[in-house]
């Protein structure tokens, strides 16, 4: 617990822990913050374009809807991108470093030119292309985000466990009959699970600023959906005049991508001391 | 908002931007120069491409043997000073005018006339829709250097309006620049062979992004009834709406597209120079339900939908009442409508009545319809929202699906791929109810995006196509009628509104001329003051 | 080092090969077809069905396959099915747009970045290291597209001092085409009023891009910096009287470059994807609005050429900033 202290004397790691801690509670329970949860999806048609004021805090859409309603419900819908897409991508690609970084030969080599091949092209690139083929919407947005940020876990894990395997120890125990899976799963893994951490801290705030792209483009999330990148898209035909459609939702996409940054950042500092901030 | 853009503005970004601004910009436009801020087409071959941008290319640099001009639309001859058509409705004349000449300085003769016709229906693209069913290419022929013939397989009484659809091009130079027997269509998707207003200027081209067109002073038309024209024009389109009428309130371009969203209107008519040009032009918004699905093959399914959706709040309210409520498959402007037409109305009682009735006969209203939107296109979200909002009201669950032009009409070609609803646009391409009603709900076009309702009645395929033989205008307008009324009453689909174009322009843009063909877009009576 | 060069550029085949074979099994799997599309908005069934065939969808995904890798070998993209023009064409027109304006950005944020980071370093912990590191991670965090609408909000719609779009005023004339940037093209021909139009034009969106970039390079410069400040050598110049600027200029700053010009490699791949977004919002006539423009067409030619294209933009990059790294480090540069 050592590690969390000293997350805590960081304070913009808290401040984005808080962040991440308070965006979770109202993806959760959206209606700490909205009484009328209806009102997110159902507009008055008569209210449309409403400025920002004490009924509607960051005023309405083109529909009527309320925008701090549809921001705050949109929060779900990115939390769960960030952590579904992640996960997959971790799920995929860790196994597959660890195998390629642990092993020599054919596999390990067919492995790691995949990856090359897939890092070949921006990711952004490569999840238009999948997400236009697979149909649009919100689920074909995070097989083509998943599929194509794997990779990145591949690659880390392989460093390291490259690294890993070459110490001592690794060799003791293969010295002492210990199976590969063994090995892996016991040794090598608990060895590169910091930096798969830290990749994956940061891999959820990339993943909504991605996902964002894809729903600006049409290529993600489908209306009636409150996605953030779908309201920027939506919202930006009606500027300069009604800038708040706009407006709302980009800041909350900086505030939670921000928290997991900044939470990402303290993490990357406790664990590398090369690039600690304050000396 | 601000205190953000305060802070951001802080950084060092802002010092970069003034150092470089303080020069003045030397932005002034000369005088003789308009700036043109629609969409280009996707290609310049007026026999390939076929789309509403086309129209403004093959208006300006090409000539048809007729031509649609004015609102309301009259259909004037044009490279053609009159034609003949035998009795039987099969055999038309066509006589040419002699003094018309092509950019490169070459005569327009019958010869480029057959050429550009039968190059159409080879290719098999673009406009030729409308005239391959009813024309072989064999069958087009030269009288006399100034006359020619056509032979149609059968009687087509919109024959003539479909014409300005085929604009003729020159046939020396496009089979010069033929490869591999291509018809010239790679060379002429960069090129122009008109003899048309204005001359396309290909070292400006640059695809999507932006081409300059000059004045063609020897246009056989002459420009005796303009003091003034513009010898030069670029078009400059400029993609993202909010941009788009920035743009125009700075005088970068003195036009818009010609569908502004309403939300947009009042801003411009309140900012000096500018102001928002309204004409009723010919384009029916149309939500498309697959009558070959189940629920929807359920007619009183069919009426609860058609009765579920706010017409008047959407257009009062979402369009501001820029469009004019269209209540059936024909333009209220054009004729074929019958006098007594009826619609229907937001009726939420009427509605859950025939829900509830079709729920009695068994029709699966509890399966999630889905309903597909041009996600580029605001006003298809915006329709299917606003029907997926009534339709909850009768438990019936609808689902948006964001698509795109190209894949919705590529799904059309099946009934069982082709979506449940859809929203889109039905355009003006030839002024007759076949460019509508008939081309919409006769069995004969299923596989086509016009007739993704996959509506079959004998009687009504029966009746247009009555209505497509039938030379006599009063016995059209009979057929056309019947038809009309009896797809109403079976609710095939929603019809919402019918267009008025919205185009943005400079107050010292002057003497346009609309018409719902090409939108105004016709440069040749325009003039730009200082 | 020739060698090096020529071995890295013999990698990338086999790794573009993979990612075209890639694309190609993507693509042909995929449900849309462009064939009604490209008849246009008044086929008949008949005439879809004939463009199918003449497109040659209807032919197994190998043949095609093999068919394309042949004519791009030999330079063909092929005619986008969509326009009928022929692919590379368009890109060839398209590219040095895009490619100037990830220059731009890659220059903005190398040096505000390396400056921020620098300054960062020496004041650390200061208000001044602290403001640089939120802005920094903030940097990184808004989506490119909503701060380049906001950019334009603020400086073309309110204080109208940058213009909203496109490379050049739509009247003028853009200079001969040399090397396709506006920029170097006005430079070398003379042309001051286009440079300076172009320079105007390119500064919104190129400032967009280059934000999430400053912060990396600021981060990662900020981190090297002080490491190398604090290294033996630094405190026994210091001992020995030089002054503190002598030693950060000339010493500190050039061995602390090395990290950051890593970091340029993978940035090009992130300005590449934002331009993407960057610009359609600025009108920007290059590549990435062509990608945009062709996947909604369906138009699967341009959509290989253009990943294609962009792969291998991307590695020639890397292999320029390996060399770059190389001409920074004596060490690396033994290594090749």
């Amino acid at each position: 617990m050592l590690i969390f202290r000293k997350l805590l004397q960081d304070v913009p790691a808290v401040i984005g822990l808080l962040i991440l801690i308070f965006a979770t509670l109202i993806a959760i329970f959206p209606e700490l913050l909205v009484d009328n949860l209806v009102a997110a999806n159902r507009g008055n048609i008569l209210l449309r374009l409403q400025p920002p004021g004490v009924d509607h805090w960051f005023g309405t859409d083109d529909l009527g809807r309320d925008l701090f309603a549809r921001v705050v419900l949109g929060t779900r819908s990115a939390i769960i991108m960030a952590v579904v897409v992640v996960l997959a991508a971790m799920v995929i690609g860790v196994p597959l470093g660890l195998v390629a970084g642990y092993f020599d030969g054919v596999v390990s080599g067919f492995i790691m030119r995949v990856t090359d091949v897939v890092l070949a092209v921006p990711q952004l690139i490569l999840a238009i292309a999948i997400a236009q083929i697979l149909g649009k919407g919100q689920e074909s947005a995070m097989i083509a985000l998943a599929a194509t940020y794997w990779p990145f876990f591949t690659r880390t894990v392989y460093s390291e466990a490259r690294r890993v395997r070459s110490q001592l120890f690794i060799e003791a125990l293969e010295g002492l009959g210990a199976s590969r899976f063994r090995i892996m799963a016991f040794h090598i893994l608990p060895n590169v699970a910091a930096p798969v951490l830290i990749r994956a801290t940061v891999g959820m705030g990339f993943t909504i600023l991605t996902a964002a792209v894809l729903g600006f483009l049409g290529v993600g999330a489908t209306p009636p959906s409150p996605d953030w990148g779908l309201a920027i898209s939506e919202g930006r035909k009606y500027l300069p005049e009604f800038w708040w459609y706009a407006t709302f939702p980009g800041l909350a996409i900086l505030l939670l991508v921000l928290g997991f940054n900044l939470l990402g950042d303290g993490l990357r500092d406790l664990v590398d001391p090369k690039l600690r901030r304050s000396r | 908002m601000k205190r953000f853009l305060k802070s951001f503005a802080a950084t060092s970004a802002i010092a970069l931007c003034f150092a470089v601004s303080s020069i003045a910009p030397a932005n002034a436009q000369s005088k003789d120069e308009l700036v043109w801020g629609d969409t280009l087409p996707s290609g310049l071959d007026p026999h390939v491409v076929y789309d509403v941008y086309m129209q403004t290319f093959m208006l300006n640099t090409y000539d048809g043997l007729y031509r649609y001009l004015g609102n309301p639309i009259e259909l004037v001859p044009w490279l053609a000073t009159s034609h003949e058509v035998s009795d039987d409705g099969m055999t038309w004349t066509f006589n040419l005018r002699q003094d018309a000449t092509f950019h490169d300085g070459s005569p327009l003769t019958a010869d480029d006339v057959v050429y550009s016709f039968k190059r159409l229906l080879e290719i098999g693209r673009g406009p030729s829709g409308a005239l391959a069913p009813v024309l072989k290419p064999e069958n087009i022929t030269k009288v006399d250097d100034s006359t020619v013939q056509f032979l149609l397989n059968e009687p087509y009484a919109p024959f003539l309006a479909t014409l300005p659809l085929v604009s003729i091009v020159n046939q020396e130079l496009v089979t010069a620049n033929e490869v591999n027997g291509d018809n010239g269509t790679a060379w002429l998707a960069s090129n122009e062979a008109g003899s048309g207003a204005y001359i396309f200027d290909p070292d400006t081209y640059v695809p999507q992004e932006k081409v300059d067109l000059k004045r063609n002073k020897t246009h056989f038309y002459g420009w005796s009834d303009n003091a003034d024209p513009i010898d030069v024009v670029r078009a400059y389109p400029v993609k993202e709406t909010s941009t788009r009428v920035l743009a125009l309130m700075r005088d970068d371009i003195q036009a818009t597209d010609g569908y502004l969203p309403p939300d947009q209107v009042a801003k411009i008519d309140s900012t000096d120079g500018v102001s928002v040009r309204r004409d009723e032009s010919m384009r029916v918004m149309v939500i498309r339900m697959n009558n070959s699905k189940p629920p929807f093959d359920n007619i009183n399914f069919r009426k609860c939908v058609s009765y579920a959706f706010q017409y008047d709040g959407f257009i009062n309210v979402v369009l501001k009442g820029l469009v004019s409520r269209n209540s059936g498959p024909i333009p209220n402007n054009l004729w074929g409508v019958p006098e007594d037409a009826t619609g229907y109305t937001y009726d939420p009682d009427a509605a859950k009545k025939y829900c509830d009735k079709a729920r009695e006969e068994g029709a699966p209203l509890d399966r999630t319809l889905e309903i597909h939107i041009q996600s580029e296109l605001d006003q298809t979200t915006q329709a299917a929202q606003l029907l997926q909002q009534g339709l909850s009201e009768y438990g019936v669950n609808v689902e948006l699906v964001a698509s795109t032009w190209a894949s919705l009409t590529s799904s059309t070609g099946s009934a069982e791929s082709s979506p449940d609803m859809w929203v889109h646009w039905v355009s003006t391409y030839f002024v007759d109810p076949e460019n509508w009603i008939g081309q919409m709900y006769d069995s004969s076009f299923h596989g086509t995006w016009k007739a993704s309702s996959w509506y079959k009645n004998a009687k009504v395929d029966e009746l247009l196509r009555q209505g497509r033989k039938e030379t006599d205008r009063n016995k059209r307008n009979a057929a056309y009628g019947e038809a009309y009324k009896i797809i109403v009453d079976e609710a095939a689909d929603l019809w919402i509104y019918n267009t008025i174009a919205l185009r943005g322009v400079s107050d010292r843009l002057t003497g346009i001329k609309f018409s719902p063909v090409g939108s105004g877009a016709e440069f040749r009576w325009m003039s730009l003051a200082d | 080092m020739l060698r090096f060069i020529i071995i890295r550029l013999l990698l990338l085949i086999p790794v573009l090969l993979g990612l075209l074979l890639m694309t190609f099994v993507l693509l042909g799997l995929a449900e849309g077809d462009p064939a009604a599309a490209i008849a246009g908005d008044n086929a008949t069934p008949e005439q879809i069905q004939r463009i199918r065939e003449e497109l040659g969808i209807d032919k197994p995904v190998i043949a095609q396959f093999g068919a394309y890798v042949v004519n791009v070998v030999q330079g063909d993209f092929g005619v986008s099915a969509y326009s009928n023009r022929a692919v590379g064409a368009d890109i060839a027109q398209r590219l040095p747009a895009t490619l100037e304006l990830t220059f731009v950005s890659l220059l903005i944020a190398a040096v505000l970045g390396i400056g921020f980071g620098t300054l960062a370093a020496l004041w650390r912990n200061s208000v001044f290291d602290y403001l640089v590191r939120i802005v920094s991670v903030a940097g990184l965090a808004m989506a490119s597209f909503w701060i380049a609408i906001m950019l334009q909000l603020l400086f073309s719609m309110q204080l109208d001092l940058l213009p909203l779009r496109g490379r050049l005023p739509s009247g003028m004339e853009a200079p001969a085409v040399l090397t396709g940037s506006y920029l170097l093209d006005s430079l070398l021909t003379g042309r001051i009023d286009a440079f300076v139009q172009s320079l105007r034009h390119i500064l919104l969106p190129a400032l967009t891009i280059s934000l999430g970039g400053i912060a990396t390079i600021a981060r990662f410069t900020r981190s090297a910096v002080v490491t190398t400040l604090q290294t033996e050598y630094t405190t026994y110049e210091e001992a020995a009287g030089f002054p503190r600027r002598r030693i950060v200029f000339p010493y500190a700053l050039r061995n602390s470059l090395v990290t950051p010009v890593t970091q340029i490699g993978l940035l090009f791949g992130a300005f590449i994807s934002s331009a993407v977004a960057v610009e359609a919002v600025f009108d920007w006539p290059g590549i990435g609005s062509y990608l945009v423009q062709a996947i909604f067409n369906s138009d699967f030619q341009a959509v290989l050429a253009v990943t294609l294209v962009i792969g291998a933009v991307y590695g020639l990059v890397n292999i320029a900033v390996d060399l770059a790294h190389a001409l920074l480090d004596r060490r690396v540069a033994e290594r090749l």
